[in-house]
């Protein structure tokens, strides 16, 4: 609820900056501010106060950090040449391998012993001993969740066994283990207790660990001579309740509920699809150069589990130190005195009122929600309706109204935006029964406020933009006139007129040119007086695309584009006659080169084969031939004229789409995310090893088994990861304009293939599923939910 | 380069199980460095606030009135700046010579000196290569982790690259169809390499 909230506050505020020009104020006022020189007070104390901070806060601090620490450099770093030689040189490492998983809160809250002192290495009493609870992965592989202060292990060991420790859970235990592929949790040692006995063998049952003020890292005993080496690995828990979690693959940001094949055949070209056999062939063949893969460990199989159980750790530490804190503090209740309860109801008088309000709004609130509930199934019903005739087509080969139009286009995304929408929320919502450690919605989380946050600003630049359309409805209107009849009346035929005089000195064939332009002339003269009937309707249009803009800035952009694909209807005319001529030309000249050759083109065959010509048809051919020759240039300038309009149009088209794909589909909830708190957008794991110098240094030089402490990070998601959408749809484009094929279609007149609609749009409609859930499956998800609350 | 060596391996291994290879062009610490380093701090901070402040003159230029309010208390820099050498003919570039300067400049100055890459391995959790050349922000930074359910092989190849035959040390990872290069932009050679091959095998 609360990030709706947060939503609906957030559009408000942009609407009130918008509406009273809030900015303009605010920077006022800071100039007024900085007139009285409060800014340079605050830096002047801000600075004084850094400088303090870096004269002797920060050194103190460092030289009590380092004392203990500055003991036997020496010795360790021989020590650490000395194994680095025996890995290399020596046999292979033995198997016995502890891993222990290590969440890095514990050391920081349990460690208060005093910093072990340099001279004498033993380690002291501590006065906080805990015992450490976690999942027993597998004998070698232990996790730790907690530490336990204030109860005996076995105690412990019993109270989880008997699931007392769980009792204020607020949701389904068995869920939980479920989750971290465990059904109990486990004893694992204890922390900062007393020493074991030298004689004694480490034990990986039962472990001890100490922590130190002066390192943030564990130190688990276990002596050299067992042969046991030690893999500790430090995470940060991720915060839950903020949806802060680890995951081994990057995050999906796309909705994934297309069929993959289908898709795939459409988007794909043939290069792409014989590249993508040949790797499969590929990684097939490498199976086999491999002679003997040994089988998996558990351990090694784990990590998926392992990285559920760091995402689950927070919560279960919570339940459990939860607990154990009321097992330890346990008491016995007695009965109040009548004193007390008289107390106790005269204090809760005015709470016994509030409850009735809240009995009250109970009683109403099922009322509530059916009534909202049937409202917005009344909308669903209508938006149903409109996308029906949308996606209506003639026939079934035909475009439907929304492959032709970008308004159209536009009304239908939104439409089925809407529609989505509704089983989003029951899908977050559900989210609130269950621990907050479950990530599989957290995607759809951030699309669904993706897409929420998108409209509103979509509707606040379009408050905007409209205001300004309406405001100045007949200068745009003029503004927008004065440029077409600029461009594409007055520019073509004054092109058209250089053309059928000689351009640049170019010879073309006088009679032709005249004849071609004249064509051209009479058309756009034509074309120019329809346009004089509809320049006094022009500001009303305007006006009307400003209206329509208070339903977000794309809708004028999607009406202004379809408005100027209406407005230069001629210059697509034009381009498709003087296409069509030139690529007629250019077919009987290739024919009458091969019949100047004696030969002739099978049709049948495909091929060109020979043949006997007559000398009449030889005759003729050859005049034609030339003929058609010299008269090429004078159509091919044509075509270029008109081809380059196109081109021209077709670009301006092209951005303003460009600009609809960035209100539409801009990864802006992401973006933010990244910026304030790169854990919520997690893009695989990282880890990092710490240097052993200074973990050795940190303990004393008491000999232990060798250890390694890495610590394990999440990485999150690149911007380039977060655009990968954009990255590829341009990648596509470029792909099938920059084709040889395409430009030899341009080079020889023929129609250039559109770019496959689906291709283009398929971006916009990544965050859509696929299908329209119908009414009724809607109305089961609302009401199942209802009847969950 | 300055400040750079030929590559070299450093290997730490705090355990048997656990062993980092880095390779890396940084210099070997020494005293004249352990001066440098401040140094080429100090520098690369003060030529990235030059453009911030070149920038700024040329967007609000100080010549104009009235100058912004916000900005006033930068104004005796600007005319310091301004009274140096080079300043002045910098700002009377035209716009494209001008900003493709800048950006170019705030390039160098972010450069990274030395190039490190490592390949870290851990026994029964995987394999991590990282890369950090180019700028100190941005793209500079990469670090891959392959777990070793995943790892189907390490392997020691030769390959053309450029004039040359180069030995890599490759990842080959299940169901991919290429090959994880380790060392990608320093490319060691074959002694370090067939070490790093050896240390790996064994961990793994």
């Amino acid at each position: 609820m609360r990030p709706l909230l947060l939503a609906i506050i957030i559009f408000i505020a942009g609407y009130f900056t918008a509406r009273y020009s809030l900015i303009t104020q605010v920077i006022d006022l800071s100039i007024s501010a900085w007139e009285r020189g409060v800014v340079g007070r605050a830096t002047k104390a801000f600075l004084i106060l850094s400088i303090f901070f870096f004269l002797f806060c920060i050194p103190i601090e460092r030289i009590v950090a380092r004392d203990p620490s500055v003991v036997s450099r020496k010795y360790i770093s021989t020590r650490t040449t000395a194994t680095t030689r025996k890995l290399l040189m020596g046999p292979p490492p033995s198997d016995d391998l502890m891993r222990i998983f290590w969440p890095l809160d514990i050391s920081r809250s349990s460690a208060l012993s005093a910093p072990s002192s340099s001279t004498t290495i033993s380690i002291m009493a501590n006065p906080q001993p805990g015992v450490l609870v976690g999942w027993r992965n597998s004998a070698m592989d232990i996790f730790v969740v907690a530490v336990l202060t204030g109860l005996n292990s076995a105690r412990i060991e019993n109270e989880l066994r008997s699931r007392t420790l769980f009792r204020k859970t607020t949701h389904n235990l068995d869920r939980m283990f479920q989750l971290c592929g465990r059904n109990q949790l486990h004893v694992l040692g204890e922390l900062n207790g007393n020493p074991p006995p030298d004689d004694r063998l480490f034990s990986p049952d039962y472990i001890h660990a100490f922590t130190y003020k002066t390192s943030r890292l564990p130190r688990i005993w276990c002596p050299p001579g067992s042969g046991i080496t030690l893999q500790v690995i430090l995470f940060n828990r991720p915060y839950p309740r903020q949806m802060e979690y680890l995951m081994l693959n990057p995050i999906c940001l796309v909705l994934e509920d297309k069929p993959k094949d289908d898709e795939d055949e459409i988007l794909e070209d043939q290069d792409e699809r014989e590249e993508r056999i040949k790797q499969k062939e590929l990684i097939e063949k490498l199976k086999l150069h491999s002679v003997a893969k040994r089988a998996l460990t558990e351990k090694e199989q784990s990590l998926q589990r392992i990285i559920d159980q760091i995402n689950c750790s927070y919560e279960t530490r919570d339940l459990i130190v939860e607990n154990a804190a009321l097992l330890a503090s346990r008491r016995q209740r007695r009965a109040l005195s009548v004193s007390e309860r008289v107390v106790e109801s005269a204090q809760s008088a005015w709470k016994s009122f509030l409850r009735m309000c809240v009995e009250t709004a109970k009683f109403l609130w099922p009322f509530i929600t059916t009534a909202f509930v049937c409202i917005m199934l009344f909308w669903r019903c209508l938006a149903d309706i409109l996308l029906q005739l949308l996606e209506w087509r003639l026939r079934p080969e035909y475009a439907a109204f929304k492959d032709i139009s970008a308004t159209a286009q536009q009304i239908d995304i939104r439409l089925q935006q809407f529609c989505y929408w509704p089983l989003q929320y029951v899908t977050l919502r559900r989210r609130k029964g269950d621990w907050d450690s479950v990530t599989t919605s957290h995607p759809d989380y951030i699309r669904f406020y993706n897409s929420l946050w998108l409209v509103a600003n979509d509707i606040i630049i379009g408050i905007a933009l409209g205001s300004y359309i309406i405001e100045n409805a007949a200068a745009v209107a003029y503004g927008i006139d004065y440029y077409l009849r600029v461009y594409t009346v007055e520019g073509i035929k004054h092109m058209i007129h250089w053309l059928m005089d000689q351009p640049l000195g170019l010879k073309l064939n006088n009679d032709l040119a005249k004849f071609l332009g004249d064509l051209f002339l009479w058309v756009v003269d034509y074309w120019a007086g329809t346009m004089t009937s509809l320049r006094p309707h022009l500001p009303y249009i305007i006006y009307a695309i400003g209206i329509s803009s208070f339903a977000g800035a794309s809708m004028p952009i999607a009406l202004f584009s379809d408005l100027l694909s209406l407005l230069t209807l001629h210059i697509l005319s034009f381009y498709i006659a003087s296409a069509r001529i030139y690529n007629w030309q250019l077919t009987i000249i290739l024919s009458l080169f091969h019949l100047f050759r004696g030969k002739k083109r099978n049709v049948l065959r495909n091929r060109i084969d020979a043949c006997d010509y007559g000398l009449d048809q030889l005759l003729v051919g050859s005049v034609l031939f030339t003929l058609l020759i010299f008269l090429l240039p004078t159509v091919l300038v044509f075509y270029i004229l008109f081809a380059t309009a196109r081109t021209a149009i077709i670009s301006l088209k092209a951005s303003l789409e460009t600009c609809l794909a960035f209100l539409n589909h801009f990864p802006l909830f992401a973006l933010m995310l990244r910026v304030k708190d790169p854990q919520r957008l997690p893009g695989g794991i990282r880890f990092e090893l710490h240097d052993t110098t200074e973990v050795s240094c940190a303990f004393g030089n008491e000999p232990d088994a060798p250890a390694s402490y890495i610590l394990l990070k999440s990485t999150p998601l690149t911007v380039t990861q977060i655009f990968d959408q954009y990255f590829q749809l341009a990648l596509r484009i470029r792909k099938h304009y920059i084709s040889p094929h395409v430009i030899l279609c341009l080079v020889t007149g023929r129609f250039v293939p559109p770019l496959h609609r689906r291709n283009l749009y398929s971006m916009q409609y990544s965050m859509l599923p696929t299908r329209r859930a119908s009414m009724w499956e809607v109305w089961s998800k609302v009401q199942g939910e209802e009847r969950r609350d | 380069m300055f400040f750079t060596a030929p590559p070299r391996l450093q290997i730490r291994t705090p355990s048997p199980t656990t062993i980092e290879f880095t390779v890396t062009t940084s210099l070997p610490p020494s005293l004249p460095l352990f001066i440098l380093r401040p140094l080429l701090s100090t520098l690369r901070l003060l030529s990235l606030t030059t453009l911030t402040l070149l920038l700024l003159t040329r967007l609000f230029p100080p010549s104009e009135s009235p100058p912004l309010p916000l900005l006033s208390f930068l104004t005796p820099v600007l005319a310091l700046l301004s009274s140096l050498p080079i300043i002045p003919q910098a700002l009377a570039l035209p716009f494209y010579q001008f900003y493709p300067t800048l950006l170019l400049a705030t390039y160098v100055s972010l450069y990274r000196v030395s190039t490190q890459e490592s390949l870290l391995v851990m026994k029964q959790l995987g394999v991590q290569t990282s890369t950090t050349a180019g700028t100190l922000w941005g793209q500079g930074r990469k670090t891959r982790f392959i777990p070793t359910a995943n790892v189907r092989d390490v392997v020691l190849l030769e390959g053309f690259w450029g004039w040359q035959v180069r030995y890599y040390v490759a990842v080959v990872v299940e169901g991919e169809g290429k090959l994880v290069v380790v060392f990608p932009t320093l490319l060691p050679r074959r002694e370090t390499c067939e070490i790093v091959w050896r240390g790996a095998r064994k961990c793994l």
